[in-house]
């Protein structure tokens, strides 16, 4: 049994850690060269960065987004994510294993409010699960993972606070030990694979919808010679609109009226 | 806001009219659709999807996503689609899940790989007849996307699958057939005025408002090197003849040079509803006029899509930083309002006057503050409905389906339901409204549900209160 403990935070863990931090690395990368790429791809470069901005940090700091609608949902949500966050990194024993694993850590939080903000993401996991079994509108919505993140993330949780508060048995604080241990290692493998890739990529959304919201010019055009679609419209009788982007539409713009209104049989108004 | 009825869904969910291709098509959708041959739909939408996703920016996004959504249902409580349904079909995030699904299922590695271990055949004719139903019951509003923290933009997936529905045929017919005729037809415009009839209307306002005013208000015709190419909404020309006059009567008193151009005088940019192949090249026609008489900047009429098709997708097809500024007639009378060169008699509008901000211009945060200044600054009696400003709440025919006749009784009990519930609590005897779109839904929906309030334009209740040196 030790020697498994040992495995699951030494090898095991140094193994997940690194291949959360590649994976997470692989898809910022991906994601601001798709952005980069467009942006240069566009001729239209004027975007609103300080609304963007706004709506970036609005976002990665929610205090009071979260309360403008569906308030109890947000609180509990915003409270899962702090301690979610917090006591990982922050909780005195965890300080030192960084401290073992990285060669420096930082401070530790008092003892006191690790525990309470342990029992904070046990009990608001708990109900962000049951608030997605029991919300009809988030049950048409939720996968397979979406009911299993907030459980999955309650685990190492309510394993480690058993491990460092009840009095138990030998036996039983290895098994719990173990069950902590490979649990945290499960999420941090899944982390770049699934929905909680979000740690890293929300902060991104508001630049790429930003730069998603201009469109490459003749696009359109090349979409339509791609599909075969210059002789066959969809939504234009005959030839389509001529063949090259805005140059050609110059071409063929409307000749203006030299006629007079008193010429002209006036038709329907 | 209480769901639907059994009653009242059956109510809203009859077509006004039924559409012959329908049946050849074998769509449930109560509208849409260009007649064409049903063969392969599947294979012809991917490929439609493919060829998009290779010339356009719209991998980028749709792969971002995918990876951050987290269904968190958030954008329930913003779409005034699903408060008046309760339908799960039209949640936003439900809605961009049919499109972001093909796209996991067919253009990502994983997605490939898992759908041949799993055997899943992927795309199917009933998920296509989905999307073309679920993609044009939404308004394409964006207040979702306010309300999402994983920053998703519904709207800009909505826009997507609109588009790649309309590469294999499927797009409102009513849509359709005004674009036609603005590209190819022999008008150029959506409302297919000719020329003549335009000079004749426009010189016919201009008799009215030297009767009414007693003074020369003329409407410039292809006035070469004015200040300002105007371009309102094209079916304001037979239908907002006190808009047109409001427009007019600002540049009377402003003496700034505007023009009314005869090559092209249509704002109305369909494109931006359901293909950017249509947005672009309605964009550029705005250029050749602009072109042809030299004007310095583009001036667009009361209309929410026109100003923002233009002002956002002006410079992204006619070359970025270097195109001709392009702003809206509110923009335009606020400033010179400001500036002392336009003077409106304080309390000319005795009646309770409320605003309803167009989701194309308010949202961006672009136009919210100018029409509630300049209408403070002539109505005794302003109201505010809520929720307003960036955060307002659709019309209900937004995203080109209030062109869409067959589907007015879905307009005004489930898209429109809200904002009537809004207009009716402000208890207003006018509400402005300025955008075209936004006007045409509005007097629907106040009449299907037997609201005493008159929709009109900003400019319309501005005209009474010009006060001319």
């Amino acid at each position: 049994m030790d020697s498994w403990i040992q495995f699951g935070r030494g090898p095991l863990f140094r193994l997940a850690f690194a291949l959360m931090l590649l994976g997470l690395l692989r898809i910022v990368v991906l994601t601001v060269v798709g952005v980069v790429e467009a942006y240069r791809r566009n001729e239209d470069k004027i975007i609103n960065w300080r609304e963007v901005a706004r709506q970036t940090v609005g976002w990665m700091f929610p205090v009071g987004r979260l309360w403008r609608k569906r308030p109890v949902y947000g609180t509990i949500s915003l409270l899962f994510h702090i301690g979610l966050i917090v006591v990982p990194l922050f909780l005195a024993a965890h300080v030192l294993l960084w401290k073992r694993f990285l060669g420096f850590a930082w401070g530790a939080i008092p003892q006191a409010v690790a525990n309470n903000l342990t029992i904070l993401v046990i009990a608001t996991g708990l109900a962000l699960f049951l608030g997605r079994v029991g919300h009809r509108a988030a049950r048409a919505l939720s996968r397979p993972q979406d009911y299993f993140w907030p459980l999955l993330l309650v685990v190492p949780f309510a394993t480690g606070y058993v491990c460092s508060n009840a009095q138990i048995g030998a036996k039983t604080y290895q098994g719990l030990m173990l069950i902590h241990i490979y649990s945290a290692d499960l999420i941090m493998l899944l982390i770049p694979f699934t929905k909680i890739a979000h740690c890293i990529l929300a902060p991104l959304s508001q630049v790429v919808t930003a730069v998603a919201w201009k469109f490459p010019a003749g696009a359109g055009d090349r979409v339509a010679t791609t599909l075969g679609y210059a002789g066959r419209p969809t939504w234009v009788v005959g030839s389509r609109l001529g063949t090259a982007p805005h140059h050609a539409a110059a071409a063929v713009a409307p000749a203006p009226a030299s006629v007079t209104p008193k010429e002209q049989e006036v038709c329907s108004k | 806001m209480q769901p639907l009825t059994t009653e009242e869904r059956a109510r809203a969910f009859t077509s006004a009219k039924k559409a012959d291709v329908l049946q050849k098509q074998r769509l449930p959708v109560r509208y849409h659709v260009e007649d064409f041959e049903i063969e392969d739909r599947p294979r012809r939408f991917l490929e439609a999807f493919a060829s998009i996703l290779k010339h356009t920016n719209y991998r980028m996004a749709l792969d971002h996503y995918v990876r951050v959504s987290a269904k968190c249902s958030r954008c329930t409580a913003n779409c005034q689609v699903y408060m008046a349904t309760g339908d799960d079909r039209d949640i936003p995030c439900y809605r961009s899940e049919l499109l972001l699904s093909v796209y996991r299922r067919h253009f990502t590695v994983s997605g490939v790989l898992r759908g041949r271990l799993l055997g899943d055949p992927g795309l199917t004719d009933e998920k296509i007849q989905e999307m073309a139903e679920s993609f044009y019951n939404c308004t394409a509003c964006r207040r979702c996307h306010f309300e999402c923290p994983m920053g998703i933009d519904h709207g800009l997936v909505t826009h997507l699958g609109r588009y790649i529905l309309s590469e294999i045929g499927i797009a409102p017919r009513a849509l359709v057939v005004s674009t036609r005729e603005q590209l190819t037809g022999a008008t150029g415009n959506t409302s297919a005025i000719p020329v003549p009839a335009l000079i004749d209307s426009l010189e016919f306002l201009s008799e009215e408002m030297q009767e009414e005013k007693g003074i020369d208000i003329p409407f410039p015709i292809d006035q070469e090197g004015a200040e300002y190419l105007f371009l309102p909404a094209v079916s304001d020309f037979i239908m907002e003849a006190d808009t047109l006059m409001g427009n007019a009567a600002v540049f009377r008193a402003t003496g700034d040079s505007w023009t009314v151009g005869t090559g092209y005088f249509d704002g109305i940019n369909y494109g931006l509803f359901y293909s950017d192949q249509v947005l672009e090249h309605v964009v550029s026609k705005i250029r050749v006029e602009a072109e042809r008489l030299k004007v310095k900047k583009i001036l667009i009429g009361e209309c929410g899509h026109a100003s923002r098709s233009a002002k956002f997708f002006y410079p992204t097809f006619c070359g970025g930083r270097k195109a001709l500024p392009v702003i809206n007639i509110m923009e335009y009378t606020h400033q010179a309002w400001k500036e002392g060169r336009l003077k409106l008699r304080a309390g000319a509008i005795t009646e309770p006057v409320t605003y309803h901000d167009p989701c194309n211009i308010a949202r961006p945060g672009w136009i919210v503050e100018q029409p509630r200044e300049l209408l403070k600054a002539f109505c005794s009696n302003y109201v505010e409905m809520t929720p307003n400003r960036r955060n307002n709440i659709c019309c209900g025919g937004g995203g080109g389906t209030v062109s869409i006749d067959e589907i007015r009784p879905y307009r005004t009990l489930v898209g429109g339901k809200a904002k009537a519930d809004q207009i009716r609590a402000t208890g207003a005897k006018y509400c402005v409204a300025p955008c075209a779109n936004c006007k045409k839904q509005l007097r629907e929906l106040m009449e299907d549900q037997g609201i005493d309030c008159q929709i009109v334009g900003l400019h319309d209740l501005l005209y009474k209160a010009i006060v001319f040196d």
